[in-house]
């Protein structure tokens, strides 16, 4: 086999990941046809498929440098052939904000679901806009892009924890047993914490390697914490010792 | 100190500060949570409690009121079937004695009547509508008043305790009517209001104050009673204009 393509698919990330991915496609696959068809559990099946995709498919951007180089000629980015930030921009800081915002909107009461939708939409035309007007170019890095919707993601977890202290059926349950609960809470961490090292990432890079690698890191573990707390979401109907049912607001 | 290590010094504590906010925050929120927990379980346990309270008063009140039935009928009416039969029996003549015993078979019969009315089972086995057709028909036999009742709607079957509840408030509403408003028509209307299923009573008595106390008092305490069968208990007052009393069933 070719030893680069062995080098670009066996970070330890990229590795855990697609082994996650394994056993949500197990804990998935053995969910009964009906809870398969709930956007409960297909949501987070849907989220953790793509996220274990385009890290895939960035780890194969290091391995085919051309293909990498004409994807950043093709957006007009000569000056760094060597970037793939093209690819975690849309997935992960655009793709990705709007699907866990679809998640958290799940959770929420009826009333505070429209909120979602009105930033979904928001978010759409803010990142046409900061990238057709070339303030943040889809090859580089776009901190104001992350900023808003790890923000957004930071307000849309605020309505669930507004929901859980005031809601009359989150009152008569334990949160500690509730999937919905780590579910946030690993978002809010990952999010607020990504944003930190990607506004820092490419700085530290320069002037600190290894403060730079550790910060990346804890966004890797951070990342993988998410994806195994989708797969708990997806498993909780298996698992109904340790869960408790959750609060439907009439939705269900 | 070098710039890029302050630089880097930042980055490193506003890292740390944003995981320790998230975490107070989260910590918070389930603190928070559990407070409201608790004060939300005082709050059902105190409303529980005071529908039990309700419920025991409401059970108490009818035992008294059947108490007194009972009192009465055994002494003008069963007492004065016995001593009727009994004239009957110390009679020589053969059909005082046939009419003797036709006396007791319907002494055996009232007092059949009356052991039902000593436990609450009629409820069960008495729907809402039967009752206010019951009661309204007691009330125009007196000649006291004329009676009007008007079915737009079917009411689905309910609990016993609710269905208790509801029936002494409007047994409470109509006594009130007869007693304090002297009226010449009491009307009763089942009618649907919105998504609401609403028992409308309505009498052309003389009406009274609603902001009066001792008026107030009565009428608080079957608003409290609709409550707690999670029902509404809304009136309208007008001095000469009548009353109006709306009971909105539980749903």
């Amino acid at each position: 086999m070719d030893s680069r393509l062995l080098q670009a698919f066996s970070h330890w990330f990229t590795i855990s990941s697609n082994l996650l991915l394994i056993i949500g496609v197990f804990f998935f696959l053995k969910l009964p046809k009906d809870k398969r068809a709930n956007i409960r559990y297909w949501l987070p099946f849907l989220i953790l498929t793509f996220t274990v995709l385009y890290e895939n498919f960035g780890s194969y951007t290091n391995y085919n440098f051309d293909f990498k180089k004409a994807i950043n000629a093709y957006l007009g980015n000569t000056e760094y052939p060597q970037f793939n930030l093209w690819l975690f921009n849309i997935a992960r800081r655009q793709v990705g904000v709007i699907l866990y915002l679809l998640l958290i909107k799940y959770w929420l009461r009826p009333a505070h679901k429209k909120y979602i939708n009105w930033m979904i939409l928001g978010f759409i035309i803010l990142v046409f806009v900061l990238q057709i007007s070339g303030i943040e170019p889809l090859y580089l890095n776009q901190p104001i892009i992350f900023a808003i919707g790890a923000n957004l993601i930071l307000i849309g977890s605020g309505l669930y924890f507004i929901g859980m202290i005031t809601h009359d059926q989150y009152l008569e349950r334990n949160p500690l047993r509730l999937v919905s609960f780590w579910q946030m809470t690993i978002i809010l961490f990952t999010f607020s914490l990504n944003y930190i090292s990607s506004v820092s990432l490419l700085y530290l890079y320069e002037v600190n390697p290894v403060l730079g690698k550790a910060l990346q890191d804890i966004s890797y573990v951070m990342l993988l914490c998410t994806l195994g707390v989708l797969i708990v979401t997806i498993a909780s109907p298996l698992l109904p010792s340790i869960f408790e049912k959750e609060p439907s607001y009439g939705t269900d | 100190m070098e710039p890029i290590e302050d630089q880097i010094y930042v980055i490193i504590f506003a890292t740390i500060f944003l995981g320790g906010i998230m975490s107070t925050f989260v910590i918070s929120m389930v603190f928070i949570h559990r407070q409201r927990q608790v004060q939300n379980r005082q709050k059902l346990d105190f409303i529980k409690s005071e529908h039990e309270k309700t419920l025991l008063n409401i059970e108490n009140e009818i035992q008294q009121e059947t108490l007194t039935h009972v009192g009465r009928e055994l002494h003008d009416n069963i007492g004065q079937l016995l001593s009727l039969a009994k004239l009957n029996f110390n009679s020589q003549k053969p059909e005082k004695h046939i009419e003797g015993k036709e006396i007791l078979g319907q002494i055996i019969q009232e007092v059949r009547n009356l052991s039902k009315t000593l436990n609450l089972d009629w409820v069960e086995s008495t729907t809402v509508e039967e009752f206010l057709v019951q009661q309204l028909k007691k009330i125009s036999d007196t000649g006291f008043c004329e009676t009007v009742f008007e079915q737009e709607i079917l009411l689905e079957e309910m609990e016993k305790e609710q269905k208790l509840v509801l029936i002494r408030v409007i047994q409470e509403s109509l006594n009130n009517a007869i007693k304090h408003a002297l009226p010449d028509l009491i009307e009763v209307r089942m009618m649907k209001s919105g998504d609401e299923k609403v028992i409308l009573i309505r009498d052309n008595g003389k009406g009274f104050d609603t902001a009066q106390r001792s008026a107030g008092s009565g009428m608080f305490n079957l608003k409290k009673r609709m409550e707690t069968i999670g029902g509404k208990f809304e009136l309208k007052s007008e001095l000469g204009k009548g009353t109006e009393i709306s009971l909105v069933l539980p749903k």
